[in-house]
C-alpha cells in the first residue's frame, strides 16, 4: 500500500488539533482500558477456580463472590474505558481504524452481539452463585469464554490494521474481491503476551484487595493473609510468564534492543520484585500503571513506525483547530471529571472502610464535593444551553 | 487527486449493512432512554423517599430500580459502541465525518460515561451502605449526568441529518454544526421519550410488587400513569416541531410512506393513552406481563419503524448533507477545506479513484465487465439497496423489476442527473454506467 492511498483515505476535514495531542491521549487512555480488560479477565478467570472451592473452603466461600463482583464491575468500565481510544485512533489513523473495520465487518458486528451475550451471562453467574454456594460454575465458564474471544477480535481488530501491505491481498485475493468481512488476523506472541497479563494483574489486585480490607475488623487475619500471599504467588508466576512472552514477542518483530522495550522488561523486573516482596502493594500498583503505559507506548510505536516506513505520518495530518468544542472538553474534563469522579472515589473509599452504615452527610468532603458536583453540573446544563442558544439565534436570524 | 478516500466495501448478504447497523440502533435506542428514564425516575423516587420520609420505598427501589438501572446502563453502554462499530463497518466516510467534526464533544461525552459508569454502583450497592441524604445527592448527579449525555449527542446526530443552517459549510466550526436548527426539537423529542419510558418501566415495578404491598403498588401505578402521559405528550409535541425542521430531501423521502407512517403513529398515540389511562384509573388492571408486553410493543412498532424512517429521511445524505451514504464526499465545505468529489469520479470513473479496486478491474474489457458491473454496484447502491433477488432491505430487484439493459441505463442517467432527490446525483462515465446496466440485467429481477 503506498503512500499516495494511505493519504487519500485520511478525512479531508483534517484533524481539529495537534495530532501529538491525540496520540498522547490514545497511549494513554489505551493504557487505562488495558488495565481493566486485565482485570476483568484475570478475576474473572479466578473466580471460575474459586466455585470449585467455594463450599469447602473458608477462604474461597469469601473471596470467590467478591471475584464475581470485580469482575462485574471492571466489565463496565473496560467498556466505558474503551471508547477514548476508539475515538482517539479513528483521529489520527483513521486509514487503519476504517479498513480493518470493513474488512472484518462481520467480526465488528459479532463483536458486540457476543459481548452482549456475554455480559448478560455473566450476571447469570453472579445470581447463580449468589443464591447457591459454588452456583454458576458452567454459566461462568462460557461468559468468560465469550469475554475471552471478544479480546480475540479486539485484537484481530487491532492487528489487522497495522497491516497495510496486506490488506489488498485480504480484500481482493486473486483479484476477487471479498465483500463478506470475515477478514481474521492473528498474531499470536502478541496475544499470548496481553492476556497473560491478567494474572499479575490479579495477583497485585488481591494484594491491595487484602491490604486494604486490613483495617476491617470483620474479616480474619487469616483470610486477608491467605489473600495476599495467593496475589503474590500469582503475581509472581503471572509476571514470569508475562516476561517470557513479552521477550519472545519482542524478538520475533526485532523490538528487543529497543529503548523502550528495555525499559518495560526493567519495570517488569521492578515489578517482580515489589509485589514478590509485598510491602506496600499501592506502590506496586503505582508501578503497573507505569508499565501498562509503557506497553502501551509500544503499541504506538510498533504502529507509528509500520506506518512511517510507508510514508505515512500521523504529524502531517492537516490541522483545521476546532477551539470551543476543545475547551468544552477540558473544562468538563478537569473540573467535572475531576471533582465528580473525586466524589465518588472518595465515598467507596470511606463506604469500603467502614463497618455499618457510613454517614457522608457528617463527612465533610463527601459532603462539599457532592454539592460541587451537583453544581458544576448545573452550571454546566446552563452554559450548554446558553451557547446552543448563542449560536442559534446568530445563524437563523 | 489520483485516489478518493473510499474503503474497502463490507456487504451483509440480502439485508445490507446499514441494516445491521439499523438493528443495533434500535436496541440502543430502547436501552439507553430507558437507562437515563432509569435515572430520572429514580432520582424521583429517592427524593420523594427522603422528602416525605417513605422508608417503604427504599426496599423497592433496591429490588428492583437496581437491576433496571444497571441492566439499561449495561446494555446501552454496549450498545452505544456497538453502532458506532457497526456504522463504521457500514458506512467509514460518515463516521471519520462525524468524528473529525466533533471528536472534543465525544471526548466531552466520555467524561460523562465515566462518572456514570462509577456512579450506577454507587448508587446500588451503596444504597443501605450510606445515608438516605447522600444517597439522594448521588442520585441526583447521576440523573444530571445521563440527561448530559443526551445533551452532547444530540448535536451530533442531528448533523447527521444536517447542519440545519449555511453557517457550517462556511465556517467549518462544531458549534454551527452542532447546533442547528433542528437540534433542540429533537433534544425534547428525545426528553420527553425518556420521561415516558421511566413512566412505562416502573409500571412494571409498580405493578410487580401487588402481592406484597397492595396500596403501595397502586399508589405508584397511578403516578407512572401521569409520568409517562406527561412523557408522551411532550414526545408528540416535539416530534411536530421536529419534523417542521427537517430539510426538503427528507420530506421527499417521507411523502413516499407519508401515511402509513402517521396512520402506525396515530394508533400507537391511541394504544398508549389508552394504556396510560388504565394505569391512572384502574391501576389493578395493569400487570407485570401487560406492562412487559407494551415495552416490546414500543420496541417493534414504535422505535424499529421510527428508525428505519429516520435512516431514510437522511438519504441520499449520511450525514451533514456532504456526504452520500454511498461514502462519497458530495460538496464542498470551504470551511473545512473540503471538496466535493463527483467531478473527478465523472471524469475518470469509480474504478479508477476507488484505491480497493484490484489492478484486473481497474480498466472495463468485454471479459471483466459483469465482474466490475457487480463491483460498482455495490459501492454505488448497496449501503442503499439490497441486490439479491430475495434482498429484503429496500431491494433493487423490487424497483428494476422487468427493466431491460437500455431502461436502467436510462435511470442511472437520470441519477446522475440528478433526477431522484432521495438518491446520489451520481454521474458515471458511460463505460461504467453499461457495466452496471449489465450486471443488473443479469440478475433478471
Ligand atoms: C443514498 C441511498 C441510495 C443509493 C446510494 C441508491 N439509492 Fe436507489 N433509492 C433510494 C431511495 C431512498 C429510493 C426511494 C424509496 C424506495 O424506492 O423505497 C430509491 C429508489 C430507487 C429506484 C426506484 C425509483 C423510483 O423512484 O421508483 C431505483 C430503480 C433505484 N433506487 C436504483 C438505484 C440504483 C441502480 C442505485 C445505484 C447506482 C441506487 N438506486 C443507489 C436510495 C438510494
Ligand atoms: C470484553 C470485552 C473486551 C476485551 C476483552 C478487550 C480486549 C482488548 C485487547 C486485548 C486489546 C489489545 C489488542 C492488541 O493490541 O492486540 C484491545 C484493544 C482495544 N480495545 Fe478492547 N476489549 C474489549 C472491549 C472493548 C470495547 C467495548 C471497546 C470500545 C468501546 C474497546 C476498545 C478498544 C480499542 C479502541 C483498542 C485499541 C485498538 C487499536 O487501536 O489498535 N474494547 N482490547
Amino acid at each position: 500500500m503506498d503512500a499516495s492511498i494511505l493519504l487519500a483515505l485520511r478525512d479531508p476535514a483534517g484533524v481539529p488539533f495537534y495530532p501529538v495531542v491525540f496520540q498522547a491521549l490514545y497511549v494513554l487512555t489505551w493504557a487505562l482500558h488495558a488495565a481493566f480488560v486485565l482485570l476483568a479477565l484475570g478475576s474473572m478467570g479466578l473466580s471460575l477456580y474459586g466455585t470449585m472451592k467455594q463450599k469447602t473452603d473458608s477462604h474461597w466461600k469469601i473471596l470467590t463472590p467478591h471475584l464475581i463482583q470485580t469482575g462485574k464491575i471492571s466489565v463496565s468500565i473496560l467498556i466505558v474505558l474503551g471508547v477514548a481510544p476508539l475515538l482517539f485512533t479513528q483521529v489520527i489513523y483513521d486509514p487503519n481504524w476504517y479498513v480493518a473495520n470493513t474488512l472484518s465487518g462481520m467480526w465488528v458486528f459479532i463483536f458486540i452481539y457476543t459481548l452482549i451475550v456475554g455480559y448478560s451471562m455473566y450476571y447469570w453467574y453472579y445470581y447463580a452463585n449468589k443464591s447457591s454456594q459454588g452456583g454458576g460454575k458452567l454459566i461462568g465458564l462460557i461468559s468468560f469464554g465469550i469475554l475471552v474471544f471478544c479480546g480475540i477480535l479486539m485484537h484481530n481488530f487491532a492487528v489487522t490494521s497495522i497491516m497495510p501491505n496486506d490488506w489488498m491481498d485480504m480484500y481482493a485475493p486473486n483479484g476477487v474481491v471479498d465483500t463478506s468481512g470475515w477478514t481474521f488476523n492473528i498474531d499470536i506472541l502478541r496475544l499470548i503476551f496481553m492476556v497473560s497479563l491478567s494474572i499479575p494483574v490479579v495477583g497485585i489486585f488481591l494484594q491491595n484487595y487484602a491490604r486494604f480490607l486490613s483495617t476491617r475488623e470483620n474479616f480474619s487475619q487469616e483470610f486477608i493473609s491467605h489473600a495476599s500471599s495467593l496475589g503474590t504467588k500469582l503475581s509472581v508466576v503471572g509476571l514470569l510468564l508475562s516476561a517470557a512472552t513479552f521477550v519472545l514477542w519482542m524478538i520475533a518483530i526485532g523490538y528487543l534492543l529497543h529503548p523502550l522495550s528495555l525499559a518495560t522488561v526493567v519495570g517488569v523486573v521492578v515489578l517482580l520484585f515489589l509485589s514478590a516482596k509485598n510491602t506496600n502493594s499501592y506502590i506496586t500498583t503505582g508501578v503497573l500503571v507505569i508499565v501498562a503505559l509503557l506497553i502501551s507506548a509500544l503499541r504506538e510505536l510498533i504502529r507509528y513506525d509500520i506506518m512511517g516506513q510507508l510514508g505515512y505520518s500521523i504529524y502531517d495530518y492537516p490541522v483545521n483547530l476546532e477551539i470551543p468544542t476543545l475547551l468544552m472538553f477540558l473544562s468538563t474534563f478537569l473540573v467535572m471529571g475531576g471533582v465528580g469522579v473525586a466524589y465518588l472515589l472518595t465515598m467507596a473509599w470511606k463506604v469500603g472502610k467502614t463497618q455499618g452504615i457510613f454517614d457522608g452527610s457528617k463527612d465533610i468532603w463527601v459532603n462539599k464535593l457532592g454539592t460541587y458536583t451537583i453544581s458544576i453540573m448545573v452550571a454546566w446544563m446552563v452554559i450548554f444551553f446558553g451557547w446552543g442558544m448563542t449560536f442559534l439565534f446568530k445563524n437563523i436570524l | 487527486m489520483d485516489f478518493i478516500g473510499q474503503f474497502p466495501l463490507f456487504y451483509f448478504p440480502e439485508y445490507g449493512s446499514a441494516w445491521i447497523m439499523g438493528v443495533t440502533g434500535t436496541i440502543h435506542i430502547l436501552a439507553s432512554h430507558t437507562s437515563v428514564g432509569a435515572a430520572m425516575l429514580f432520582a424521583f423516587l429517592a427524593h420523594k423517599a427522603y422528602k416525605e420520609n417513605r422508608t417503604d420505598l427504599y426496599p423497592y427501589m433496591k429490588k428492583y430500580g437496581m437491576f433496571l438501572l444497571i441492566f439499561s446502563y449495561v446494555m446501552g453502554s454496549i450498545t452505544g459502541p456497538g453502532i458506532w462499530y457497526t456504522a463504521t463497518a457500514a458506512s467509514p466516510v460518515g463516521i471519520s465525518a462525524l468524528i473529525h467534526n466533533f471528536v472534543w464533544v465525544w471526548a466531552t461525552e466520555w467524561v460523562f460515561f465515566v462518572y456514570e459508569v462509577i456512579g450506577v454502583f454507587a448508587l446500588v450497592y451503596f444504597m443501605g451502605k450510606i445515608d438516605t441524604k447522600t444517597h439522594l445527592k448521588l442520585t441526583y448527579t447521576f440523573a444530571l449526568a445521563s440527561v448530559g449525555t443526551l445533551a452532547l449527542i444530540i448535536g451530533i446526530i442531528s448533523f447527521m441529518m444536517w447542519p440545519g443552517t449555511d453557517a457550517y459549510y462556511a465556517t467549518g466550526s462544531a458549534s454551527d454544526a452542532f447546533f442547528g436548527i433542528n437540534t433542540f426539537p429533537h433534544m425534547f423529542l428525545r426528553i420527553g421519550f425518556m420521561i415516558m419510558m421511566s413512566g412505562v418501566i416502573g409500571l412494571v415495578i409498580a405493578s410487580a410488587i401487588k402481592k406484597e404491598n397492595q396500596s403501595l403498588s397502586a399508589e405508584l401505578t397511578v403516578k407512572m400513569g401521569y409520568i409517562a402521559m406527561f412523557g408522551g405528550f411532550i414526545t408528540l409535541f416535539f416530534f411536530m416541531w421536529y419534523m417542521g425542521t427537517l430539510p426538503d430531501n427528507a420530506h421527499a423521502v417521507f411523502n413516499i410512506t407519508k401515511d402509513e407512517v402517521i396512520l402506525n403513529r396515530i394508533i400507537l398515540a391511541i394504544v398508549f393513552s389508552l394504556y396510560f389511562l388504565v394505569a391512572i384509573l384502574k391501576p389493578r388492571f395493569i400487570n407485570p406481563t401487560l406492562a412487559s408486553v407494551m415495552i416490546g410493543v414500543i420496541l417493534i412498532f414504535g422505535l424499529w419503524p421510527g428508525e428505519k424512517l429516520r435512516e431514510s429521511m437522511r438519504k441520499p445524505y449520511v450525514a451533514g448533507q456532504y456526504i452520500y451514504s454511498n461514502q462519497i464526499v458530495s460538496r464542498d465545505v470551504p470551511g473545512k477545506g473540503i471538496k466535493s468529489e463527483l467531478p473527478v469520479i465523472a471524469q475518470k470513473g469509480l474504478l479508477q479513484v476507488n484505491p480497493f479496486v484490484p489492478e484486473n478491474l481497474k480498466t472495463i474489457t468485454d471479459s471483466n465487465r459483469l465482474e466490475a458491473g457487480e463491483l460498482l454496484t455495490k459501492i454505488a447502491c448497496s449501503n442503499c439497496h439490497s441486490l439479491e433477488n430475495n434482498g429484503k432491505f429496500r431491494p433493487l430487484a423490487a424497483r428494476l423489476q422487468g427493466v431491460d439493459k437500455d431502461g436502467i441505463i436510462g435511470i442511472l442517467n437520470a441519477m446522475g442527473a440528478g433526477a431522484f432527490p432521495y438518491m446520489p446525483t451520481l454521474q458515471l462515465p458511460q463505460d461504467e454506467y453499461d457495466a452496471i446496466a449489465e450486471y443488473l440485467v443479469s440478475k433478471q429481477y
